[in-house]
């Protein structure tokens, strides 16, 4: 930034006019990133050579600005939609309530995966199915599973893992806030530093807001509604779930924008293609059997 | 021809317990050895000397020489680590190395000294002003390797073991004594220098040798016929020739540090103060030979007898001290010893760090040691198989789950696009399952079921009998809150695994939606029982 001094002719108003002291060289005031040897330089050139032309100091902003505004992509269209683009890497976003979070973290962690990065489940809930994840696209070499028993164990795994360089870390408190003490509010603070300090993509899925104002943005999901394939006495089969996202809060876009997304079961989509897990299915009797011990009429 | 060198260190017991105390490097400290009357001083510092304590007076001798005399007893566990970091020091200039004893390791070093040719021996860049003989270079070399790890050594290199150790007891170190020319590098040296203990020493000296190469030009028949075999021996090292050859020693399985303590310590922070100047003497030593620690086990002596054994098993080979220093604290603080800590030994089982090569264009890896440092950190806290990498295991059932260590392969040499997501619903798992209730009950005819679902949990957490007409209660603080009317049902969908065993699990699933909310997906065992094993997220 430049500074701007006061001339000496105003400095010193009590002295005669001829013993004011003058400079030498008169002082220079440099703009932020255009010295004046690196206007020289491009002038002297061609202006298809200078466009080219890059200094140290604007490459160094280049590549923090690009730093800063990189994302990752969650690969949900309508999710990304809602985010600008997807995650801000560096940042901590929120996802709340009680729509299908854990789909959206199990994409989100795919996403991450596919391309190579790092990526971390702080699994309060412990619900995290290994097979399941395979089957969405997770690299499960390149995932590494925490699963805390407390609040204050996943905010502590979460601070380390983000500060050993993990790309990716997703805490998932799961439908119910683990046992413990609530935690403070400064943890979450402590938690979006080194996100920013370390370059980390840090996603809370809980079913309530937790990180208050420390947060990038928050996006609500909720509003589930399951979809079935079938009516009345037929056979049903869960075709999925439908959920409406909500964009609650965001630093750098305009909130209050929705979306609705709909997540698929696997056997309703690819059919007889799980057949190695589910044997067979017969869907003539759509009748619980109840159990033997409680049996009414 | 051979060359071998010698490292020596002076007034070895006090140079090891300083090397695990530094901050009595300056002060007036006397080794004892022996208790009550016959305790008495072995080795003083340079300060205490001044005041002329000696070795060989009784402790009682010194205190009245100097009252502020600090004496320590001579501590076996000190002394054999500063021994295996002496060897491990030459084990970095040679691999054939020989333990000689109480602060003398020999080595091998034919031909070592080309790659000390070009050496900047100042460590700072700035050029010398001699040019000294590759081998001379390599000495200073080992002598700065030595005060690396807090211990003045001196360094000595000739043809034969007896010369290398003659040059390196020399107060000037380094010495090296050219090729060919032991004898005539020993002749001029009193013969008390060729063995200091030998009483034939005291005889020669009767016989008017005063110097080595007095002994050297006597004839040998004369003195074997005077002294024996041992004239016969000393003859020959008086001419510098050593037939005893180098004995390497075979490579540590693990290395060792320890100490033990003037006094019990009854709290852990003084306690870990220590370990952690011994751990970083550990990992340094393991630095040196290139290892890193997958094992730490520690023994702690119990006062006022008994021991305490534990082990540490790192997820990834480190050298980071504070995370090994962070587990030991943590394990202490889980199971504390019960008694006063006397002494400890601490045991690094070594093996090769991970090495990971960093990509210009692709995702950033994350660094080996960091990695292993935080998972560690981890499982001491979590627990056991809380922390990993997850794996999907063959069978049918879907609960079914193994997690490994953690170890990402490489990331990709360039930057890639994530594949668009497939939108697929996840269930979260509940693990085990929860046991439920089913009733069924038909209504308007034999076409219409109602079914209800209650977790048998809650049933147990309620102290009250529930009435027979009312529906399922869900108490405040209940762990598990399915309860609930079915109003649409799925299945079922039957898993069978280890139908060739004796007890074949042979599963119903049904995916049921509760009237108040909620998709769970359910299973019906063999033995007629209900569990909700997962979980639509809503």
């Amino acid at each position: 930034m430049a500074v701007h001094a006061r001339r000496p002719d105003t400095q010193f108003q009590l002295l005669e006019a001829h013993q004011i002291p003058k400079s030498l060289v008169s002082p220079q005031v440099v703009e932020s990133g255009q010295c004046e040897a690196l206007r020289n330089l491009r002038a002297s050139l061609e202006a298809s050579i200078a466009a080219k032309l890059t200094s140290g100091s604007e490459l160094v902003r280049a590549v923090a600005r690009q730093r800063r505004e990189e994302i990752l992509p969650t690969t949900i269209e309508p999710l990304d939609a809602l985010l600008g683009g997807g995650l801000a890497r560096g940042k901590m976003t929120e996802l709340a309530g009680r729509g299908t979070r854990f789909s959206i973290v199990m994409a989100t962690l795919a996403a991450a995966t596919s391309i190579g990065e790092a990526a971390a489940l702080i699994d309060a809930g412990d619900s995290f199915d290994p097979q399941l994840a395979e089957s969405a696209g997770v690299d499960l070499q390149r995932l590494l599973w925490v699963r805390p028993r407390t609040m204050k164990q996943t905010v502590t795994a979460a601070e380390m893992i983000g500060a050993t360089g993990f790309q990716l870390v997703i805490i998932d408190i799961g439908s119910r806030r683990p046992p413990g003490r609530r935690v403070p509010d400064a943890t979450w603070v402590r938690l979006a530093r080194v996100a920013e300090s370390h370059g980390a993509t840090i996603l809370v899925s809980a079913p309530y807001a937790l990180t208050g104002t420390t947060s990038e943005a928050m996006v609500l999901a909720h509003a589930p509604r399951p979809r079935w394939l079938g009516r009345g006495n037929s056979p049903r089969v869960l075709a999925g779930i439908e959920t409406r996202l909500k964009l609650e809060k965001h630093r750098r876009l305009r909130p209050g924008q929705s979306a609705t997304m709909f997540f698929r079961c696997e056997e309703a989509v690819t059919g007889d293609r799980s057949a190695g897990r589910i044997v067979s299915r017969v869907l003539s009797d759509t009748r619980l059997p109840a159990s033997d011990t409680r049996k009414a009429s | 021809m051979t060359r071998l060198a010698c490292f020596y260190v002076p007034m070895f017991v006090l140079a090891a317990r300083l090397r695990s105390e530094p901050d009595l490097l300056n002060e007036a400290v006397g080794i004892v050895e022996g208790n009550g009357n016959n305790a008495h001083i072995v080795a003083a510092t340079r300060r205490a000397r001044k005041k002329g304590i000696q070795p060989g007076l009784s402790l009682a001798q010194a205190r009245t020489l100097l009252p502020k005399l600090i004496a320590r007893g001579r501590d076996s566990e000190c002394e054999r680590t500063a021994q295996e970091a002496l060897l491990e020091v030459a084990e970095t200039f040679s691999p054939r190395v020989e333990d000689a004893g109480e602060g003398v390791v020999f080595l091998d070093v034919t031909g070592m000294e080309r790659h000390f040719a070009d050496d900047d021996e100042s460590g700072n860049g700035q050029p010398t002003t001699d040019n000294p003989s590759p081998e001379l270079r390599l000495a200073r070399a080992a002598l700065r390797a030595c005060d690396a790890i807090s211990l003045p050594a001196r360094v000595g290199i000739a043809g034969s073991k007896l010369a290398a150790r003659v040059a390196a007891e020399l107060p000037k170190s380094p010495t090296v004594v050219a090729p060919g020319e032991e004898a005539t590098f020993l002749a001029p040296l009193p013969l008390t220098r060729l063995s200091p203990e030998l009483e034939a020493a005291a005889m020669l000296h009767r016989f008017g040798l005063s110097s080595i190469g007095d002994l050297a030009r006597l004839p040998e028949s004369e003195i074997a016929s005077r002294l024996g075999e041992v004239g016969r021996e000393l003859h020959w090292a008086a001419r510098g020739i050593d037939p005893r050859p180098l004995m390497p020693r075979p490579l540590p399985p693990e290395f060792r540090e320890g100490m033990e303590l003037e006094w019990p310590l009854v709290a852990l922070e003084p306690f870990l103060f220590i370990a952690n100047a011994a751990l970083d003497r550990l990992s340094k030593r393991m630095e040196i030979q290139g290892f890193a620690c997958k094992r730490l086990e520690f023994t702690l002596t119990l006062d006022p007898d008994g021991y305490d054994a534990r082990g540490i098993d790192l997820p990834a080979p480190t050298r980071d001290v504070k995370t090994m220093l962070t587990l030991m604290r943590l394990d202490l603080e889980k199971t504390p010893p019960g008694a006063p800590v006397a002494g400890f030994s601490f045991v690094a089982h070594p093996d090769r760090p991970r090495r990971a090569q960093l990509s210009l264009f692709g995702p950033s890896a994350v660094s080996p040691e960091k990695l292993a440092s935080t998972i560690a950190k981890l499982i001491s806290i979590l627990g056991d198989g809380r922390v990993g990498m997850p794996m999907t295991v063959d069978g049918h059932l879907p609960e079914r789950y193994a997690i490994n260590v953690f170890s990402p392969p490489p990331p990709p040499d360039v930057r890639r696009t994530p594949a668009r997501a497939r939108g697929l619903l996840a269930v979260r798992t509940f693990r085990p399952p929860i046991p439920i209730e089913v009733t069924t009950r038909e209504a308007a005819g034999d076409d219409v079921q109602i079914a209800t679902i209650r977790s048998l949990a809650e049933v147990v957490s309620d102290s009250r009998p529930p009435a027979p007409d009312s529906r399922p209660r869900v108490e405040a603080g209940s762990k598990v809150e399915i309860a609930g009317t079915v109003r649409i049902c799925s299945g079922p969908w039957q898993v069978e695994e280890g139908w060739w065993s004796d007890r074949p699990d042979i599963r119903e699933y049904w995916d049921v939606e509760l009237e108040r909310g909620g998709v769970y997906r359910v299973f019906r065992g063999g033995a007629a029982e209900w569990f909700v094993d997962a979980r639509y997220e809503m």
